[in-house]
């Protein structure tokens, strides 16, 4: 997040102002001497190819590329209106988030028209998403140094309310990227009122307030959010020792589980614990694998449809998830009172419901990109199978 | 240990490999001597009384008659023999609707150090997009002298540069942290592939807009309905990152973020952004939901690795596999045990290969390219014994100086919690029957009352 300048705009396109050039640049951010133990050392704690004779590793470079391309400039400076459309990024200082308000009990609502079919009742999860709480976010941040080193022990619990470091990420996140089928769909107020109910079901307080069922979260209040696990990270990457640190971080291999070994002193005898044993995969493993595994050399076997389109199988990889369970908020495909309820109101309203998607969590098609004809023929099939 | 094979045994396994070449040479000696004799040299072939091959004696269709016209198949497919040659998925990794999951590479009938486009392992965050080209802008802001908007065309009039470099999700092997779960090379290690990059260092581009001296992070943001975003640090944007549209020699495909996305060499998939459309630079990192939410290591102590940026060594064992077993040699066939080694952090300077799980090591010979950040071949030649139980693994090491850890190292330093980074050896047992098994060597781990992990029952 960078507040474009008006002024340097004009300024940048009046003259060739370089001052600042990326050599300039490239020496300041050259490791220093006590930070790493080799200029040739990578931030990330594995090893650099600088360009030597024309050459990065085995790799031949054009250096005439370096000296002009100071003089490229294929695009054009982009408008203040483009800038801001696409600058939507918030960070943890606040930088991007816009004034607005929101209430838990407002949030309830949303969530319960656009994100419970995923999230589950109460941002308990389902389905393969996200849970985004699973109670009281004080006590559950105590169990990130739970260990699952027997089958019998409790693992940490890694939700909004108990893991994440900064409330930002949910406010920006939502606004960006939620609900999944429809994103950049909702008002800043609405993301307001999710987060809002959100925080509310991580049972947080703001500022010694709790934030209870009838909380009105706003900019002023969403920027005093203390969250439980700010500290629960390493490097720091905040402020001007940030990128110092990583790189200090992840010049020591004990930090991060890596083992660095001359390679002629590394262990070729008698290299394991004498306590280590063979583990086996416990019963049948993970095996739900698709397609079925097969390393055979035989023809394809011709799939069974009607019409070039099979409607059974589009159903089970596209609308199974909502329509194959309960809880999910759509109707099961099975249950005939579900079903009569809707096909009373006639097909011509339960396909344009489909195919253009409903508030109540339906997303246009499905979120699939079939032919309208292909997906009438699976909610024929869905409803078929709930007479 | 079950299966115990000290260094002698081995030594003595390979005085074996000796007797039985000579044996054959013995062979072929007294045949050729005997064929002197012989009329037209045909006492090579067997006389046994052996039903013929009908692949060999009968015409086949495809010999005897048309092939397809060249002005079929235009951009070509596989043989349709080839049709289990797929990427594959599971539920126990997918949202519901497969839309934030992954299809895996299926390796175990990967060749050399290349992935067809077709085959690469596809992850989405909200489903593969489809973005039309001329539709599509890449948009460079923040602490530049120059922000600049650019289509895609011009973006390829930039001097172009080509790499091949591996990409790997740091979850590859993430749900066997606590033992081994998977009987399949596909699944076990199969969350990446290779390929032949081409597109543009960021550093050139940036040459010419002027980064200013406070900008220590970088934005990349994607145009996909997920607008997947990482912060990335100047350090590496300036060494290696690279703007790519081209991959082995084609456009980038669909699932691999058509037309444009990011290449962080050696470093997590998820900061290659796909469907690029935005680099914003800033002096604080930005705290993208991916960075904090997830690919993040938790550690027993309770804190988490975040910025955890490069895949470390690793290697596995390709061949056998559990996939394609050995139940069909016979006893002292000679055959080439085969796998791959990779580094984020560097080049691959030697792979070790063990008979008994990782306890006791010979080197393996590296074969073909082999370039930083990059797959690499490596090759050990076996004589099978039949009936004869082995447990295969291998360890790499890097440039950088780094060698795969025990899982026992690994885990007493990490623990169980980590999902991300598993980089332990691996190990698959050659069961009697010449099938592959997968199987972990480890100790049972225990807890002190300060938390610190301890392997249980160490003296």
């Amino acid at each position: 997040m960078f507040k474009l300048n008006k002024n340097l705009l004009i300024s940048i396109s009046a003259a060739a102002a370089l001052s600042l050039g990326l050599t300039a640049c490239m020496e300041d951010i050259m490791p220093s001497a006590n930070a790493t133990p080799s200029l040739a050392a990578s931030i990330d704690g594995g090893v650099k190819y600088p360009v030597k004779d024309d050459k990065t590793g085995p790799y031949y470079v054009n250096p005439q590329v370096e000296k002009q391309a100071k003089h490229i400039f294929n695009g054009r400076i982009p408008t203040e209106h483009e800038y801001e459309e696409w600058n939507s990024d918030v960070m943890p200082d606040g930088t991007g988030l816009p004034e607005g308000e929101g209430s838990v009990e407002d949030g309830e609502e949303v969530y319960e028209s656009k994100c419970v079919m995923c999230h589950g009742d109460f941002g308990s999860g389902g389905g393969g998403y996200p849970s985004l709480s699973k109670g009281t976010a004080y006590d559950l941040h105590e169990t990130l140094t739970n260990q699952r080193i027997k089958p019998d022990m409790d693992g940490p619990v890694r939700v909004f309310g108990t893991y994440w470091p900064q409330a930002s990420t949910l406010w920006w996140y939502i606004k960006d990227a939620m609900p999944h089928p429809q994103t950049d769909s909702l008002s800043d107020d609405e993301v307001y009122s999710l987060v809002a109910y959100i925080l509310n079901i991580n049972e947080f307080e703001i500022d010694g307030e709790e934030v209870d069922d009838e909380y009105v979260l706003n900019r002023e209040k969403f920027l005093k959010i203390k969250m439980p696990n700010v500290d629960g990270f390493e490097p720091k990457i905040d402020g001007p020792e940030g990128r110092a640190n990583v790189r200090k971080y992840f010049s020591n291999p004990d930090n991060f589980g890596a083992v660095k070994v001359k390679a002629s002193e590394r262990c070729m005898t008698n290299c394991q614990e004498p306590t280590a044993k063979i583990v086996y995969i416990q019963g049948a493993g993970i095996s739900d694998f698709h397609p079925p595994m097969s390393v055979a050399r035989d023809l394809p076997k011709e799939e069974p449809s009607a019409g070039g389109f099979n409607a059974e199988k589009a159903y089970t990889e596209s609308c199974a998830m909502c329509h194959g369970a309960e809880g999910m908020g759509a109707p099961v495909v099975g249950n005939k009172a579900e079903w009569a309820a809707y096909t009373a109101k006639g097909m011509d309203k339960v396909y344009t419901n489909g195919i253009k998607g409903t508030d109540a969590g339906m997303p246009p098609k499905g979120g699939t990109d079939l032919s309208d004809s292909n997906f009438k023929s699976i909610v024929d099939y869905m409803i078929n199978k709930s007479k | 240990m079950d299966i115990k094979k000290s260094q002698q045994d081995l030594e003595s396994a390979s005085n074996d490999e000796d007797s039985n070449i000579n044996g054959r040479r013995d062979f072929f000696r007294k045949t050729a001597a005997l064929s002197v004799t012989a009329l037209a040299g045909t006492s090579l072939l067997s006389s046994e009384a052996k039903a013929d091959d009908p692949a060999i004696m009968e015409p086949q269709k495809w010999g005897t008659a048309w092939g397809d016209p060249v002005t079929k198949n235009l951009y070509g497919m596989p043989s349709k023999y080839e049709h289990n040659v797929t990427r594959r998925y599971t539920k126990l990794l997918a949202s519901g609707n497969y839309r934030a999951s992954i299809a895996v590479t299926p390796i175990h009938e990967s060749s050399g150090i290349i992935t067809p486009n077709g085959l690469f392992f596809s992850r989405s965050h909200g489903g593969v997009a489809h973005i039309d080209p001329n539709e599509h802008r890449l948009m460079i802001t923040g602490l530049v002298e120059k922000p600049i908007v650019l289509t895609m065309k011009q973006l390829k009039r930039y001097p172009s540069v080509t790499r091949t470099h591996f990409i790997e999700c740091p979850a590859n092997g993430g749900q066997e942290w606590r033992g081994p779960q998977y009987n399949s090379l596909q699944f076990a290690k199969g969350f990446m592939s290779c390929a032949e990059w081409t597109g543009v260092y960021v550093k050139t581009i940036l040459e010419d807009l002027g980064l200013k001296p406070e900008a220590n992070w970088m934005l990349a943001e994607g145009g996909d309905s997920s607008k997947m975003g990482r912060t990335i640090p100047i350090d590496k944007v300036l060494d290696d990152a690279m703007i790519v549209w081209g991959q082995n020699g084609e456009a980038l495909r669909p699932e691999q973020g058509y037309p444009v996305r990011l290449l962080v060499p050696g470093w997590e998939g998820n900061l290659c952004v796909k469907w690029l459309r935005r680099l914003d630079f800033a002096s604080e990192p930005w705290y993208c939901k991916e960075e904090t939410s997830k690919y993040t290591v938790l550690k027993p102590t309770g804190k988490a690795i975040q910025h955890f940026y490069a895949n470390e060594v690793n290697s596995t064992v390709t061949s056998p596999s559990p996939e394609i077993d050995w139940t069909d040699l016979e006893d002292g066939d000679i055959v080439e045990i085969e796998g791959l080694a990779w580094s984020g952090m560097g080049t691959i300077t030697g792979v070790d290969i063990s008979f008994d799980g990782g306890n006791n090591y010979v080197e393996a010979k590296l074969k073909g390219l082999v370039l930083p950040k990059c797959w690499t071949r490596w090759s050990y030649m076996h004589t099978y014994k039949k009936g004869q139980e082995l447990i295969l693994t291998s360890r790499a090491m890097d440039d950088a100086g780094y060698i795969q850890p025990t899982i026992d190292e690994e885990t007493l330093k990490v623990g169980v919690e980590a999902v991300y980074h598993r980089n332990a050896v691996e190990s698959w047992k050659v069961e009697k029957d010449g099938k592959i098994t997968h199987v972990q060597i480890r100790s049972q781990l225990d807890r002190k009352p300060n938390g610190e992990l301890v392997i249980e029952g160490k003296v």
